[in-house]
């Protein structure tokens, strides 16, 4: 779908019955008068950007930690390595486990973190658009 | 059966009926019979999700898993915390923003189909049946083992607590007898571990030199291998636990009894510092058990290991910690199993009765009266089911429960949220792909076939695993992607607003 300008003087809400506006997509038969105008709302900068930074944290995130979990499977049953002494009777293997719950409690402290940003991003993008509801924050 | 045993016992069920009848002058309305008026705070709502997580199963199961097994006892505990990243990260935002009681709401906050709210409320069902007989006859069981309860008598009163709950109380009673739940099973383990480790001069490096020699299996106690021999096996399990989470319907279910997103999300914060300490905690309590009690002593009560935490507490603190024990382990089952009666009831009475039957048109009465005959049809219904199903080996439903969740749930949230061609043709094949690839390939499975006997059936299996996820979960996404590829349906513009309202929790819906 193409990009759609939303001039943002416009100071109402607005609507998908803004057919100058929207050019392309109106004539879909899909629009009512009720339906705040989401295809705007989805393709201003505001919204892009926080999509964007989302993406940047969680797509890394998200592989980081699925790969060190499958990896440690891995290791564990098809080979022997964490098997060795770390310290004392203590094995590498007690060591990667409690890592994994360490990271997962780093990566849930550092989200909650970086969502107080997607927050604001989200209710700044909100009310560009003069939405008077809650955002997330 | 002694008469600290009874005192404790009667005060967690006088103590969680007072907190129902407190609820029950709260329950005046669907959105407070399913969701406690989304009103719960994050600490709340995180203490109830673990409450809610941690079942009889994670607290005796695992501890004796590790005294018998070791390491291999431990190992499951990390993907059922690590699970919680995929929530979130993936799941728990979206849902909130999108849905309203119940998963199938957030997937029709998209396609708005019958024929989507019924496939996603028939995979819940079949989670919730298989989840709540595997937890009832595990409670059957073990309130066998720790009370002296005649097996049928047992399931009868859980049968009865739950019920009661759910009827008088909804989401309410729940979630306060899972936070009473959750903390009391904190306070148990925390004793424990506690003097486990006091035992050991509070010193890990003695602890492990000690476990070493302490038990039948010698060094290998410490490492992976002792249980768990088959590696693929092993693999696939772990995929159904680290997926499987993100998409157990009664664990979705809490999240719509909080305000917002950022609400949620604070929630799985609590929730996995508590699901984490509890799992760490509970090695402490599996090399206590072996090291102080004794593989034999265990093996002795129960083949399973279940008695090791109660035998734990009796050697190191007597009568009074045993008892103790034996009551956290009681209010643990009921805080689980009554989460799912309102989890099934939710799927019955508001998605298939007054979604897809009244339209969405039923009346705040009829809403409610639905509601109650489903709670007691789904308690009446376990309860029978429990009960014929005694002598069967289910311990394998759990993980089962998760492996559904994770092939049939988890693919269709996923594409609902990230997806803008996905459509009404894919949500459908993707739960209905991934809920009949994980029940067949599971009863050809060695789960349910064994040429001994030792299974539900007799005979040779013909699916290698134990747990199916390693296949069924890329069923899913795949079922998912050819259902909506094959079809011509596109609604971009729907999925803008999907998007932005899962990613800015604007304009809910209510």
């Amino acid at each position: 779908m193409g990009k759609i300008a939303v001039p943002k003087s416009q100071g109402a809400i607005l609507r998908n019955t803004d057919h100058a506006i929207l050019g392309d997509i109106a004539d879909q038969g899909k629009l009512d008068e009720q339906t705040p105008n989401f295809v705007a709302i989805e393709n201003s900068e505001g919204f892009k950007k926080l999509i964007a930074r989302k993406r940047a944290f969680l797509v890394p995130s998200i592989i980081l930690f699925l790969s060190l979990y499958i990896g440690f499977n891995l290791l564990i049953s098809y080979t022997d390595l964490l098997d060795k002494p770390f310290l004392g009777a203590i094995t590498w293997v007690w060591v990667f486990s409690i890592g994994l719950f360490i990271m997962t409690w780093t990566l849930v402290t550092v989200y909650m973190r970086r969502s107080a940003q997607f927050d604001t991003m989200a209710s700044e993008t909100l009310k560009e658009f003069n939405y008077d509801g809650e955002a997330n924050s | 059966m002694s008469a600290s045993v009874i005192v404790l016992f009667l005060i967690i069920v006088g103590a969680t009926l007072v907190v129902t009848y407190i609820a029950a002058k709260r329950t005046s309305s669907a959105s407070d019979f399913y969701t406690a008026g989304g009103g719960l705070t994050g600490w709340q709502n995180g203490l109830a999700i673990a409450g809610d997580y941690l079942s009889a199963a994670s607290f005796l199961g695992i501890a004796g898993a590790i005294a018998l097994f070791g390491f291999d006892g431990f190992l499951f505990s990390i993907g059922y915390l690590v699970a919680y990243l995929v929530v979130l990260f993936i799941v728990a935002e979206p849902l909130r923003n999108l849905g309203k009681y119940t998963l199938a709401d957030m997937i029709n906050a998209r396609f708005n189909a019958k024929k989507v709210r019924a496939a996603a409320a028939l995979s819940t069902i079949t989670i919730v049946v298989f989840y709540m007989i595997a937890q009832l006859v595990g409670a059957g069981a073990l309130i066998h083992l720790l009370f002296q309860i005649d097996y049928v008598w047992a399931v009868l009163i859980v049968g009865v607590m739950m019920t009661t709950y759910v009827l008088f109380g909804g989401m309410t009673a729940t979630s306060w007898v899972q936070i009473i739940k959750a903390v009391l099973l904190m306070v148990g383990t925390i004793i424990i571990s506690f003097l486990v480790f006091m035992k050991f001069d509070f010193s890990l490096t003695q602890m492990f030199s000690h476990m070493k020699t302490a038990t039948p299996h010698g060094e290998a106690f410490l490492n992976p291998g002792v249980k768990y021999k088959m590696p693929l096996d092993t693999m696939s399990l772990m995929i159904a636990l680290v997926f499987g989470t993100a998409g157990l319907p009664h664990i979705l279910m809490r999240f719509f009894t909080v305000k917002d997103a950022k609400t949620a999300r604070s929630s799985v914060m609590w929730a996995t510092w508590i699901v984490g300490i509890f799992y760490i905690l509970t090695i402490f309590l599996g090399f206590g058990a072996a090291a102080f009690v004794g593989s034999e002593a265990i093996i002795k009560e129960n083949a399973a290991g279940n008695m090791a935490a109660p035998l734990l507490a009796q050697a190191l603190g007597g009568d009074l910690l045993m008892s103790f024990v034996s009551a956290v382990a009681f209010a643990t089952i009921l805080a689980v199993v009554a989460g799912l009666v309102l989890t099934g009831a939710s799927a019955f009475a508001h998605d298939i009765y007054g979604e897809i039957f009244k339209k969405g048109k039923a009346s705040e009465k009829q809403q409610m009266k639905a509601a109650r005959y489903a709670s007691v049809g789904v308690s009446v219904f376990s309860i029978l089911l429990a009960i014929f199903a005694q002598s069967l080996n289910v311990a394998f439903l759990v993980s089962l429960a998760f492996c559904i969740a994770a092939s049939a749930n988890l693919p269709v949230i996923v594409y609902t949220i990230f997806w803008r061609k996905f459509n009404t043709a894919g949500a459908v094949s993707a739960i209905l792909t991934g809920l009949i690839s994980a029940l067949v390939l599971v009863s050809i499975s060695p789960s349910v076939l064994s040429p001994e006997g030792t299974a539900i059936l007799t005979g040779n299996p013909i699916f290698p695993l134990t747990n199916p996820a390693l296949v069924s979960v890329p069923l899913g996404f795949l079922g998912g992607w050819i259902g909506t590829m094959v079809t011509k349906e596109r609604d971009v513009l729907k999925y803008s607003e999907v998007n932005v309202r899962a990613n800015t929790g604007g304009f809910r819906q209510l």
